[in-house]
Order: C-alpha cells, then sequence, then structure tokens
C-alpha cells in the first residue's frame, strides 16, 4: 500500500508543529490543510479542531506532527512520539525535514490494540546513516511486515480552495452511488474548510498556525462597498419588475391580436427574456451552489456588456445627425428594392431565362403583383414623413442593449420587407395548392387513391365523370405548373434572403444574451478556477527517498467552457432539418424565421 | 429406379421423409413417373373464334386512328366543329338508344344507373369541357408543337397497351385517363375554343362511351359485334386514306396483322405446348375462383 500525503506548498517552511487535516475516507491519503506551532496547550488544539469542524462540517483531524528543526532545537524525537499519545488516532504521521533537504522524512506510527503507538519501519531517509538506522530498526521490529511507502503531493492550497473540479456534482450526493473519487474528495476538504484559513499571524490567539493566508487575509474596499450596495440595487429592481410584470398582466394585453404579434416580435421576445434575467439577477437569495452563482455571473456580465455596446451604438447614432442621414437613405432604399422588384416582375412577364411559359397565368400573376408593389411605394411614401421620427425613437431603446436594438433592427426589416413577404405567401399557397392537387390527381391518373384509414394508396375504379374531370384537372395543373413554380422559385429566394438576414440578426442577439462572458473571463485570468483535472510533476525522486509529487491544475478547455456555462436560452436555431427544410420549399410549405420559445435543454 | 442403385429391395420405400429407410434420400422408384401429367386444363383454340376475340383489338386501333383523323381534318379547317358536335350527338342518342335496348333484352328496367344518373353525367361532361376549352385551348401554346405530337403519340400508345380488352365495359383509369390527356394535347392545338370543346366532346365519345357500347354488343349480339369490328376498321383505313396514303397502308398491315397474322400464329403454336404437372409442383389452393370473374 502507498500513503499519499497532500502537503501545502505553503507549509514547506513552517515552524515545527502539529499537522491538522483529515483521512479521505476509503482511500489509503491524508490531506494535510495547517499545521499548528508549539507551543500550544493540547486542550485548546482540541477545542480549536472541534470549532472547525462544525464550522466546516469537514471531519478535521490532527494528523500527526510536522518537526523543522532550526538551529538549537534538538531533540525533539521523543516528544514528537509522545504527542500521538494525546491526540489518539488510527495513524499518526510524523514527517520532519531538515534545513538545506529538499525531500522529507516521514515515519507512520500504527496504533496498536494496546492503544500503545507503535513506530513503523521508516521508508524514507536522506541520509545513508538513517539508512543504516532503519536496517537497525528493522532488525528490531522485524514481525512489522505491513510495509508502507508514502508519497508527498504538493499543492497549492488558495488555488484548490478557489478552483472548482469538472464535470460539477450538484445536488445531495447518492447514498447508493460511488462515493466521490480521491481526488474530488481532496478538492471539497479544501474548499469546505475554508474557516480554517481564517486566522493569520496578527491574530492575538493562543494558537499560531501555518497556512495560505498566514500573512492575512485578502480584502478589498471596492467589493465591501458593491456588497452593501447591491442590496437596495437588487430591491429596486425587483420592485420595478413586479410593476413591469402587472403591466404586462393587464388584460388588454392578453387579447388575441396583441398576445399573436408579442409572440412573432422579435423585441418583445427580447423584453421578456430580460425581464426574465433581471428577475434572476436581483431576487435577494444568494447564489446556492457553483452552478447557480456561474450563471448569475454571466448573466450580469453579458447584460453589463450589453449596455455598454448599446451605449456605444447610441453614441455613435445621435453624435452627428446619423439618424437623419439614416432615414435619408432608407426611404429611396426602399423605393429602390420596390424599383427593382417592378423590373423583376416585367422580366418574369416576358420569356424569363427563355422558358415557355403559359402567357395567359403568366400576365394574371405578373399584374397582381404589380398592383402590390404599386401599393407597397404608396406605402413608403405616406410613412416616408414619420419615418425619421421613429428611428429616433427606436434608437433611444438601444440604451436598453445592444440586443435591443438588434431585435427592433430585425422587427424593421421584417415590416419593410412586408410585400416580399406576401408575395412569397401567394406564391407559396399557389404553388402547395397544385403540388397537392397534382399528386392526388395523379392517383387518379393511375386508378388509384389514398386510404387515409389504412395510411396507403389503395386502388379504386372511379366513376366515368370523375375520370374524365380529373383527367382535365391534372392536364391543366401539370401545364400551369411551370409558370406557378417560377414565379413561387422567385420570390423564395426573395424571402430566404430576408430571413437570411434576420437570421444573422437573431443569432447574434443570442450570442450576446447566452454567451458566457464571466466564465470564459476567469478562463483566461483565473484558469485554475475552472479545473477540468490535475497533472502531476515530479519534484524530486532520489532513490531512498520520498516521491515528490507537485500537483497542479489543468484548466478546463475552452469550448467545456462555453458548453457547460451557456445560459440557457429558447435556441434560435432552425427547427427543421436542412433536409427537412428543403423538403418543405419543395412541397411549398411556409418557412418563418421566428424563434421558438423552447428552452434549451441540454 | 432412382440415381443411386437401391441397397436393400427386400423392405418396400415408402415416400415419407419422417422414417428411417434404407434408402438414400433422393432415391425414388419407379412409381414416380406414373403421376406425370401433361398439358392438363388445356383449352383448344378454333382459328375463328380467336379472330373474332381479336376484332376488338383491332377495331381499338382503329378507333385511334378514327379519332386521329378527325383531328387532322379539324385542324386543316376542313370539318367545322359545328358538323362534329351535331354529328356526335346523333351517334351519341343513336348509340344510347342501342345501349337501352340491348340492356332491356337481358335485364328489363332494373340497370344499375337511372336515365337522370346519365343526364348528370352528360351535363358534367359537356358544362366542364365548355367551361375549360378556352383554358385548354392557351394551355400548350407555349409548348412545342413536336413536344405536343410526341406526348400524345406516347399517351395513346399507354392507351392502347393498357386497354383492358377482356372487360372494358367499366374503362380502365389508366387507358381512358392517358387517351383523355392526349386528346386534351391534341385539341389545344387547334385554331378554336369551339373546336377544342367539340374534339374534346368527340374523345370522349370515341373513348369512353364507345368501348362501352361495344361490350354489350359482344355480350348480346356475337354475330353483329363482328360485322361492327370490321365495319370499324374499313372506316378506320379508309378515312386515314384520304389524308395520308400510307398511313393507311400501315394501319391496314397492322390490323390485319393484329386479327390474322397473331391468331394464326397463336393457333399453329400451340400444338408445341409442353406443360408438364406432377407431384413436385408447389401446392395449389383448390378454391372457387369464379366468384372473382364477376
Amino acid at each position: 500500500m502507498v500513503l499519499k500525503v497532500f502537503f501545502p506548498q505553503c507549509c514547506n517552511r513552517a515552524d515545527s508543529g502539529l499537522l491538522v487535516g483529515r483521512w479521505i475516507d476509503g482511500h489509503d491519503a491524508a490531506v494535510v490543510l495547517t499545521v499548528i506551532h508549539y507551543p500550544f496547550i493540547p486542550g485548546q488544539v482540541k477545542l480549536y479542531v472541534q470549532q472547525m469542524q462544525a464550522q466546516s462540517r469537514v471531519e478535521l483531524s490532527v494528523l500527526g506532527s510536522w518537526s523543522l528543526p532550526k538551529e538549537g532545537q534538538e531533540g525533539m524525537e521523543s516528544f514528537l512520539r509522545d504527542l500521538s499519545t494525546i491526540f489518539p488516532q488510527e495513524r499518526w504521521l510524523q514527517i520532519s525535514r531538515e534545513i538545506g533537504k529538499t525531500g522529507f522524512h516521514c515515519q507512520v506510527l500504527q496504533r496498536d490494540q494496546n492503544g500503545r503507538a507503535v513506530q513503523q519501519e521508516p521508508k524514507k531517509k536522506k541520509k545513508k546513516e538513517e539508512e543504516e538506522d532503519g536496517e537497525a530498526e528493522e532488525e528490531e521490529e522485524e514481525e512489522e511486515d505491513d510495509e508502507e511507502k508514502v508519497i508527498f503531493v504538493h499543492y497549492e492550497q488558495r488555488k484548490v480552495m478557489l478552483s472548482q473540479l469538472h464535470p460539477i456534482q450538484n445536488g445531495v450526493p447518492d447514498p447508493q452511488a460511488d462515493p466521490p473519487s480521491e481526488l474530488r474528495q481532496v478538492f471539497q476538504t479544501v474548499a469546505h474548510s475554508d474557516p480554517l484559513f481564517f486566522m493569520d499571524k496578527y491574530d492575538d490567539g493562543p494558537l499560531k498556525s501555518t497556512h495560505w493566508q498566514t500573512e492575512g487575509r485578502e480584502a478589498s474596499i471596492i467589493v465591501e462597498l458593491l456588497k452593501h450596495a447591491s442590496v437596495p440595487v437588487c430591491l429596486l429592481v425587483s420592485w420595478l419588475l413586479s410593476v413591469w410584470t402587472w403591466i404586462c398582466g393587464m388584460r388588454i394585453f392578453s387579447l388575441y391580436p396583441l398576445r399573436f404579434l408579442s409572440t412573432k416580435l422579435s423585441t418583445c421576445v427580447q423584453l421578456s427574456y430580460r425581464t426574465e434575467h433581471m428577475r434572476t439577477l436581483s431576487s435577494p437569495k444568494a447564489a446556492a451552489g457553483h452552478t447557480e452563482f456561474m450563471r448569475k455571473a454571466n448573466i450580469l456580465v453579458s447584460f453589463l456588456v450589453d449596455v455598454a455596446l448599446g451605449m456605444l451604438l447610441i453614441w455613435w447614432l445621435y453624435r452627428e445627425n446619423h439618424i437623419s442621414m439614416l432615414a435619408n437613405t432608407l426611404v429611396p432604399a426602399a423605393d429602390h428594392v420596390a424599383k427593382e422588384l417592378d423590373e423583376l416582375l416585367q422580366w418574369l412577364m416576358g420569356a424569363p431565362a427563355g422558358l415557355k411559359m403559359n402567357r395567359a397565368l403568366d400576365q394574371v400573376l405578373g399584374r397582381f403583383f404589380l398592383y402590390h408593389i404599386h401599393l407597397w411605394i404608396s406605402y413608403i411614401h405616406l410613412m416616408s414623413p414619420f419615418i425619421e421620427g421613429i428611428l429616433w425613437y427606436g434608437g433611444l431603446s438601444a440604451c436598453f442593449g445592444l440586443t435591443f436594438a438588434l431585435s427592433l433592427l430585425s422587427d424593421m426589416v421584417a415590416l419593410l420587407t412586408f410585400h416580399i413577404y406576401c408575395f412569397y405567401v401567394y406564391g407559396a399557397r399557389l404553388y402547395c395548392l397544385k403540388i397537392y392537387g397534382l399528386s392526388s390527381l395523379w392517383r387518379l391518373f393511375r386508378g388509384k387513391k389514398w386510404n387515409v384509414l389504412r395510411q396507403r394508396v389503395d386502388s379504386c375504379s372511379y366513376d366515368l365523370d370523375q375520370l374524365f374531370i380529373g383527367t382535365l384537372l391534372f392536364t391543366i395543373l401539370l401545364f400551369l405548373l411551370p409558370t406557378t413554380a417560377l414565379y413561387y422559385l422567385v420570390f423564395t429566394l426573395l424571402r430566404l434572403v430576408v430571413v437570411l438576414f434576420q437570421g444573422v440578426l437573431h443569432l447574434s442577439v443570442d450570442f450576446i444574451n447566452s454567451f458566457p462572458l464571466f466564465a470564459v473571463c476567469l478562463r483566461i485570468c483565473r484558469p485554475y478556477r475552472l479545473a477540468e483535472g490535475v497533472k502531476f510533476r515530479v519534484l524530486s525522486e532520489e532513490p531512498g527517498t520520498a516521491l515528490h509529487l507537485l500537483m497542479e491544475i489543468n484548466p478546463l478547455k475552452g469550448n467545456t467552457v462555453v458548453q457547460t456555462y451557456r445560459t440557457p436560452t429558447y435556441s434560435c436555431y432552425p427547427k427543421d432539418s436542412w433536409a427537412a427544410l428543403v423538403k418543405k420549399l419543395f412541397v411549398g410549405e411556409l418557412i418563418y424565421p421566428w424563434r421558438h420559445k423552447t428552452t434549451k435543454t441540454d | 429406379m432412382g440415381p443411386d442403385s437401391a441397397p436393400d429391395p427386400a423392405v418396400p420405400w415408402r415416400k415419407v421423409l419422417w422414417e428411417r429407410q434404407p434408402f438414400p434420400d433422393n432415391y425414388v422408384d419407379q412409381r414416380f413417373l406414373e403421376e406425370l401429367r401433361r398439358n392438363e386444363g388445356i383449352r383448344q383454340y378454333r382459328y375463328w373464334s380467336v379472330v373474332k376475340e381479336a376484332g376488338f383489338v383491332g377495331q381499338q386501333l382503329s378507333c385511334v386512328a378514327i379519332f386521329i383523323t378527325l383531328w387532322l381534318y379539324m385542324e386543316q379547317g376542313r370539318l367545322s366543329p359545328e358538323t362534329l358536335l351535331w354529328t356526335s350527338l346523333v351517334c351519341a342518342l343513336l348509340g344510347y338508344g342501342l345501349y337501352q335496348a340491348l340492356t332491356s333484352q337481358v335485364e328489363p328496367g332494373c340497370g344499375p344507373r337511372t336515365r337522370l344518373a346519365d343526364l348528370q353525367s352528360a351535363t358534367i361532361f359537356l358544362s366542364f369541357t365548355f367551361g375549360f376549352s378556352p383554358v385548354l385551348k392557351t394551355l400548350t401554346e407555349s409548348v412545342s408543337t413536336d413536344t405536343v405530337y410526341a406526348m400524345s403519340a406516347m399517351m395513346l400508345l399507354a392507351h392502347l397497351v393498357s386497354f383492358p380488352y377482356a372487360q372494358p365495359s367499366p374503362p380502365g383509369s389508366l387507358s381512358l385517363n392517358a387517351a383523355l390527356f392526349a386528346s386534351v394535347c391534341l385539341a389545344s392545338r387547334l385554331p378554336g375554343a369551339l373546336h377544342t370543346f367539340a374534339m374534346l366532346s368527340c374523345a370522349l365519345l370515341v373513348f369512353a362511351l364507345w368501348p362501352c357500347l361495344l361490350q354489350r354488343l359482344r355480350e348480346n349480339a356475337p354475330c353483329q359485334f363482328a360485322g361492327v369490328c370490321l365495319g370499324v376498321c374499313i372506316v378506320g383505313v379508309g378515312g386515314l386514306g384520304f389524308q395520308s396514303p400510307g398511313g393507311a397502308v400501315l394501319l391496314a398491315l397492322a390490323l390485319m396483322s393484329v386479327t390474322l397474322l397473331c391468331p394464326l400464329l397463336l393457333v399453329r403454336l400451340q400444338r408445341h405446348k409442353d406443360n408438364i404437372q406432377g407431384p413436385w409442383d408447389e401446392a395449389e389452393i383448390h378454391e372457387d375462383l369464379s366468384r372473382f370473374l364477376h
């Protein structure tokens, strides 16, 4: 068996004293947390350990003794051995170090049945003489056959305490499940025993100890001020939220057209989403676990970045009268789009790309769409005096964040390209009708029919008049199909361009909303905070001495950080796969860029 | 004797597999070929009866030829749509009367369809055709003439191939639809909407109603049936002869081979039929299948 001793690096040069730490259940390992120096009164040490155990809920105990003899401090061996009788333990570690030597010397004392400590064979020695001594002892205690090796794992106490081992285990551990791994237990022990680290060397207590915060506790005035300020801010925000929820809950907003509109306008969706965020942030309860804390922090940082970007946008928009410039370009742009569409329709009404279309249907469809464009241009010209005002007030929404401005832009694009949407819907409906009619008439043509009950195609004997009319309609639909399909194709392409643009806007909004900025910053600035595992580096491996390893923390990978801490959000990715989308396009079903309010599940 | 020699003739061989016998598995004795039967249930065809049945195929071929001839006349303007319409109407009324007469001979007064239903169907045909004829007229305007001809030829061929010659009375869906599709294609090349209407009415008469009447004739008056078939063939060849003599010759050759040569070949080749049956055949379900025929 190999005994692993996790030893904090900060205690390497500590004065002699008692090692306080924890034996890991189920594994042959011990975690050293702190060293309590001489002189002490054993009763006080026991009391202190009990207090700390009650505060931190870690099974703390005195593991053994630590000696780093300085000049004039010698002959402590027997004293150290006697200590084991004062602090009765199953095993008693006796670690000593000599000035000028890198390695430690460790003895493990087992408690026998009589309650007397028995010294085990010392395994690791620094010097030849000691080895000889050991041999001598070996001769003395030959009956001790349980050989035990010791490996020292040095760890940086501060980093291990602050880091979170991934994957995160939440909730109450299942008693039936396997106990957590040794490494996880080490991390938990160090993280939970922070009450132990509050005592520093400036304290006037009866005990003195060495751990990572010995030099004094870290503190920041800004952090303290923020902590105090956050409470009233949270209260204010939650009061505002309750007012807002009350307004939203009014009956007039749950009427059919308004509710339908609010689910389709991305600004409204973004608003509800942001409300939910703020509700999470302003809850008076502190974050329960690491996951919730990270979630809150991510939301807060995303929100702040969002608002900052929005402010930047406002600063740019209102600086040099960019608003009126935009308004002055918008109306001619819409006009230009309408003119281009007009030309496109004229081209379609001729013989587009040399295709032979049905002239009569072509003319009818072309005139119908031309009339729509005419209507559209009149509408735009009617609106043109107000566009600047709309833009001016709409731009103000950017002070809520860039996401609002982007959502508003998406909605405005949707409204300004409403004619394209109309064309698309007409074309798609017509095409869909033709496709369905043709598919069922093709079955009639072959003397088959669709059996709804059995979901299959059955043969069927039709009447003479059914056959005649069916064939007549089939012929007509078949010869008119190319014309409809061409109109459908052109308007679908136009629609896809608009949908693509809106999709890019939605994606960017979603990115800002859900990107775990805080976690990524943490990963960059404090890589040890998010640990994926550890790696060991050999410090010294001299034959005849204990193996000394340095435990270093492996930071979490970048994509894992993003995956783990992504704020759950409604997915704005298309609901259908690409094949389903192509099928929908082919059959002529309508496609929408609207987001679906299904929360992300991982 | 079987392929392997019998090792022990003292034990009689039985044709069972569930007993262990001192014979190889593939052993059979001399009784094996006793159960062989040849040409079981064969019907000896007689030449003229086959010719009479093949007359239906020939007359259908001629009907297609007559339809094409009519279309050619219409396209050249030598047949006015009014004439065709009136002729069609008269023919339809005569045929309807004949049909009713033939029906009443067999089952007096209890036909599956009433006169009202027939009138309803006729109204639907005429109104739909008349309503759609301007649309149909412009339908294939931009399609090239060759494409239309090729499509019509294909469809008429499909009609001839898929026509249910044995039981044409409810017309087969595919054959009727193909013929109607071809006639719509052809009719859309005609100069006016009335031409289209007349042509489609004519198509309905030739492809949908005429086979029903002919089937009734075949059932009830077999002697006249042969004469009618011959008459249709002669009319078809003659009509086509005025338009294109070469086509008429080809049609006549085709009719001859279908009605005279093919039955001759069938009867001749029947002598060589050698169909053997025996206990090695897979099981057959012996059930009265005659009820499925009607």
